[in-house]
């Protein structure tokens, strides 16, 4: 009706796009709404920083913590204002299930399982009811494949020594003992009269007795790593058992030139230039012998394999672990070594490798269990008011085929058992039981004395129980580590014939 | 109602007392009785929540809220207004979800007076949504004619210009942000006002400049633009925001503001063009101030990684995360969340920037989907009353009003939610204060107002004289 009104386009057309965009933009909140709520929600709900759980600590009695054979582990005790706190059985098994303080928070089983204890966490069905409910907490007791007896013992063995022992039932991923040293006491961290003092000394201790050196302690192998090399070599193909190199006995003396690097060996006075294969070469703990294998079987294999293992990961177990490598990955090599040398050394454990004890545990266990890797659990009940759930084994992978695993089995039991090899693992024999194992001196390059290393398992024919056993900065394996794990897998048979 | 246009005199004053007719409007009775259902159906479940007994939980406070909402039907009724009947009632029903949340939170979180008769949170809100109910049916049944917004714009732009300049010099500074401004007794956040005059100002703008922002007679690179100093109200409104960002240090209002501005530029010219350089002004204002500020840094920084520091910097959105997935799908109940623990309150100042946070965990995640429902319809009748309008400035004052509300929701939810770093704006009609209450009410009464299709024509466009009538020809 107007003039101008030609000119005019009605707004119309442009206010549905904005409502298109807005549009969009509700539902992205919607969307964000579900992920927080349903998708992220129940990891959320057990994180020790969700205030319903930092609230139900302070009022409801958290769950108790059993062995094995059903000794008390972790309890609880009510202070002078009524206030609930933890107390702990021994200071021997505080790097296992931690502690949990009103002032210093939670480690351990503690932290891991601290919706579990603490009662947050159920099935899905009583979590649904659970808002129905008059008392909404239902916490759980744990049960340990821990044996406590096992646990001392092994505390015990490693004495003042800095050090770890993991001890573990091959056949299922038990872990029976999981020690670390030096050690603390937990107990006086969760009471609240003894936390400040406590907290305080132990952080200003030289020593790290916080830290848990069986899972997240990271250590060169040494000849330990030679056990991966070999699985890597048989499982790929690259090597049999009766694998031989010419210029092995040629090199005992001088050393086996890499690429410029000198691969040195000491045992020449024993063996002279004999031919090696696995089994010769794992009794007198050849380095040639495996550097030579390491080059024929390539960077890719073994880390492919070491990966098989459980290296290059977290390992999946109960509590947090550190990521054990055989290569720190910076080369362009394959399987990301810097070249032949790094990978020669790396074969025998030396180089950018670095273990945890856990995961050599795991290592000897997969041999053990005819080359089956089981995943390693502490846990083994959760029990609630609504009965007990229990966790059972599960198989990680097949890593290496039974005929592989037995020859490997065979070369770690020559090294225990024949006249060579228990020069390198004195001690590690136990009495009347066949022994496998494989002891390492892990050169630290100059700082102070080598870590001792062993990793083996019983009986050899049938085992029911693989160890670790490092100490650090002890010597030689033959010296210290091999003796502690065959007296500690010696007990255990023992307690359990 | 035609012959109104003729009957009216062109008059600037608004018809305080016009013909009283009164007319039905069953459609926002029979809504605010589903409201009023609801929130009776919230508070005994409320009161079970807290207590485990069978009852209102405040029944007075509720009485009084659902009084002053049917009252105001009433005056609608009564004014006999053909304006939009839907807005009142989830208004409503927001502001009653608001009344239950803080009559269920610590009441000591915000008190008046002292001693016996001192209110407490609940109570005191109570005060400000009743004031708001007043201010909504005041505008919605005495406004008749926009003339009063649509002629002075530049004094309306004045009078906001002179709001934040006062905040800039004589505001409080309040946990490190200088939002409030302080007269004697009385104190507010001038920003909430500040965000309604900025779409008067805009709509007044944009309406009149709307043909010259059309045409495309500058040329930069592949982009067309309308001429120069029509993009000027563009760079002021960039550095407003960033000054609001750099002195008052309130992100929230500055994301509001320049958001609104795009989508009301967008909305009057259809011009992509505009966006894209708004966008490109924003990204690049954005980034000098996080390399600039310490605090605009930290924001971004607690964003993309809360969990990084859960008991420090990320205390508050980590909590908010937490609240969220306590309330799952369907939420704990009205009364079952946790609103204290050791003696302080999960999330800080969970009345004023985590409501919808305190909602999720409550009410669950079909709560906060309903929440946000509500927060579209409030949008969508409003930009519905924006389509259908008379005229430009009438489309554009309907459109931003609704932007204002709507973004500011999306501001805090996405805040709360980690979709955004998190802005100290609060959640229209659902957070503590009387500032945002108060504001967000002018914005319902407003869009109540020009959604009546009696209200007074607007006046015929004027011509264009002196210069620019000589650019708009030269540009033709």
């Amino acid at each position: 009706m107007l003039a101008t009104s030609s000119r005019r386009r009605p707004l119309g057309r442009t206010i549905v796009h904005v409502a298109l965009v807005l549009s969009v933009a509700f539902g992205t909140l919607a969307a964000a709404g579900g992920y927080w709520a349903v998708v992220k929600g129940p990891e959320l709900v057990r994180s020790p920083y969700d205030p319903a759980v930092i609230a139900a600590a302070r009022t409801v009695p958290r769950g108790t913590i059993r062995d094995r054979d059903g000794e008390t582990l972790a309890r609880n005790e009510t202070d002078a204002n009524g206030e609930l706190y933890r107390v702990y059985r021994t200071p021997a098994v505080s790097q296992v299930v931690g502690y949990a303080s009103s002032r210093y928070g939670r480690a351990g089983l503690e932290l891991a399982y601290d919706a579990e204890l603490s009662g947050l966490a159920g099935d899905p069905v009583a979590d649904a009811l659970r808002k129905f409910g008059t008392d909404p907490y239902d916490p759980k007791d744990l049960t340990l494949s821990l044996s406590l007896e096992l646990q001392r013992a092994a505390v015990r063995a490693l004495g003042d020594h800095s050090g770890a022992v993991v001890m573990l039932d091959p056949r299922n991923g038990e872990v029976l003992a999981l020690a670390s040293t030096p050690t603390y006491a937990a107990s006086e961290l969760a009471d609240p009269a003894t936390a400040d003092q406590t907290f305080q000394a132990l952080q200003d201790a030289n020593d790290q007795p916080l830290l848990p050196r069986a899972t997240l302690g990271r250590y060169v192998p040494g000849s330990v790593f030679k056990v991966v090399t070999a699985i890597a070599g048989l499982g790929s193909g690259s090597i049999t058992p009766r694998t031989t190199y010419e210029q092995q006995p040629t090199s005992e003396e001088d050393g086996l030139l890499v690429s410029g690097f000198r691969v040195r060996d000491g045992h020449h006075l024993f063996t002279g230039s004999r031919l090696l294969d696995l089994v010769g070469a794992t009794e007198v703990s050849c380095n040639i012998w495996y550097a030579l294998t390491g080059l024929e079987t390539g960077g890719a294999n073994l880390v492919d394999y070491a990966g098989r293992l459980g290296f290059g990961a977290p390992l999946p177990f109960d509590l947090p672990t550190t990521i054990s490598q055989v290569t720190n990955g910076s080369g362009d090599a394959p399987g990301g070594f810097v070249d032949d040398v790094e990978l020669a050394n790396a074969s025998y454990g030396q180089a950018e490798t670095f273990v945890t004890p856990l995961q050599m545990a795991l290592v000897a266990g997969t041999v053990a269990n005819g080359g089956e890797l089981m995943r390693p659990r502490l846990v083994t009940g959760i029990t609630g008011e609504r009965g007990t759930r229990t966790i059972g084994p599960t198989t990680v992978s097949r890593v290496i085929e039974g005929a592989d695993a037995a020859a490997i089995t065979e070369a770690m039991t020559a090294a225990v058992e024949s006249e060579w090899g228990r020069r390198y693992t004195t001690g590690a024999k136990i009495p009347g039981v066949t022994t496998a194992g494989k002891s390492g001196t892990a050169e630290l390059g100059g700082q102070g004395e080598p870590h001792s290393w062993f990793i083996g398992f019983a009986p050899a024919e049938a085992p029911t129980v693989a160890i670790a056993v490092l100490v650090e900065q002890a010597g030689r394996g033959a010296e210290v580590a091999a003796p502690i794990a065959g007296d500690l897998m010696g007990l255990w048979l023992d307690s359990t014939r | 109602m035609t012959g109104a246009a003729g009957r009216a005199p062109a008059t600037s004053l608004p018809r305080i007392l016009g013909p009283i007719r009164p007319r039905p409007r069953w459609v926002e009775a029979r809504l605010l009785a589903l409201a009023a259902v609801t929130l009776l159906v919230g508070s005994v479940s409320l009161r079970l929540g807290v207590d485990g007994q069978f009852g209102l939980f405040d029944a007075r406070g509720l009485g009084i809220y659902l009084a002053a909402l049917a009252l105001a039907h009433v005056a609608q009724v009564l004014a006999g207004r053909r304006s939009d009947q839907v807005l009142l009632p989830v208004v409503g029903l927001l502001g009653g979800v608001s009344l239950l949340l803080m009559q269920r939170l610590p009441q000591g979180l915000v008190t008046l007076g002292e001693g016996e008769s001192a209110l407490g949170l609940g109570d005191v809100q109570l005060i400000w949504l009743v004031l708001a109910i007043v201010v909504i049916t005041t505008l919605a049944t005495v406004v008749r004619s926009d003339a009063w917004l649509r002629r002075y714009k530049y004094t309306w732009a004045a009078v906001g210009i002179a709001l934040l300049l006062l905040t800039f010099v004589f505001g409080a500074d309040v946990a490190g942000q200088r939002l409030t401004l302080r007269l004697g007794p009385i104190s507010g956040q001038p920003s909430e006002l500040l965000k309604v005059i900025l779409v008067v100002f805009l709509a007044g703008y944009l309406s009149e400049n709307r043909p010259l922002l059309i045409e495309q007679d500058t040329r930069l690179g592949p982009l067309k633009l309308p001429p120069l100093p029509y993009l000027a109200p563009m760079v002021a409104m960039w550095a407003i925001a960033l000054g609001i960002v750099v002195i008052q240090r309130d992100l929230g209002a500055a994301l509001l503001f320049y958001a609104v501005f795009l989508a009301l530029t967008y909305a009057a010219t259809g011009r992509l063009s505009l966006v894209v350089i708004g966008l490109v002004l924003f990204v690049a204002g954005s980034a000098l101030m996080a390399n600039l500020f310490e605090h605009v840094r930290d924001r971004i920084d607690i964003w993309i990684d809360p969990f990084a520091d859960p008991l420090g910097a990320g205390y508050q959105i980590v909590q908010s995360l937490h609240a969220f997935a306590r309330g799952g799908l369907l939420g704990t109940g009205l009364g079952e969340g946790l609103p204290m623990v050791g003696g302080r309150l999960p999330i800080p100042e969970v009345h004023t920037d985590f409501p919808l946070a305190a909602l999720g965990e409550e009410l669950g995640l079909v709560g906060v989907i309903a929440i946000l429902g509500l927060y579209f319809v409030v949008i969508q009748r409003g930009l519905r009353i924006g389509a259908s309008a008379a005229d430009d400035f009438r489309a554009i004052l309907a459109t931003g009003l609704a932007l204002v509300v709507g973004v500011q929701a999306f501001i805090i939810a996405a805040g709360n939610l980690k979709v955004l770093p998190l802005t100290g704006v609060t959640l229209p009609f659902v957070s503590y204060g009387g500032s945002s209450l108060l504001a967000n009410a002018v914005v319902v009464g407003l869009l109540l107002a020009i959604s009546d299709r009696g209200v007074e024509p607007p006046p015929a466009p004027s011509e264009a004289t002196g210069w620019r009538r000589r650019l708009r020809r030269g540009s033709a």
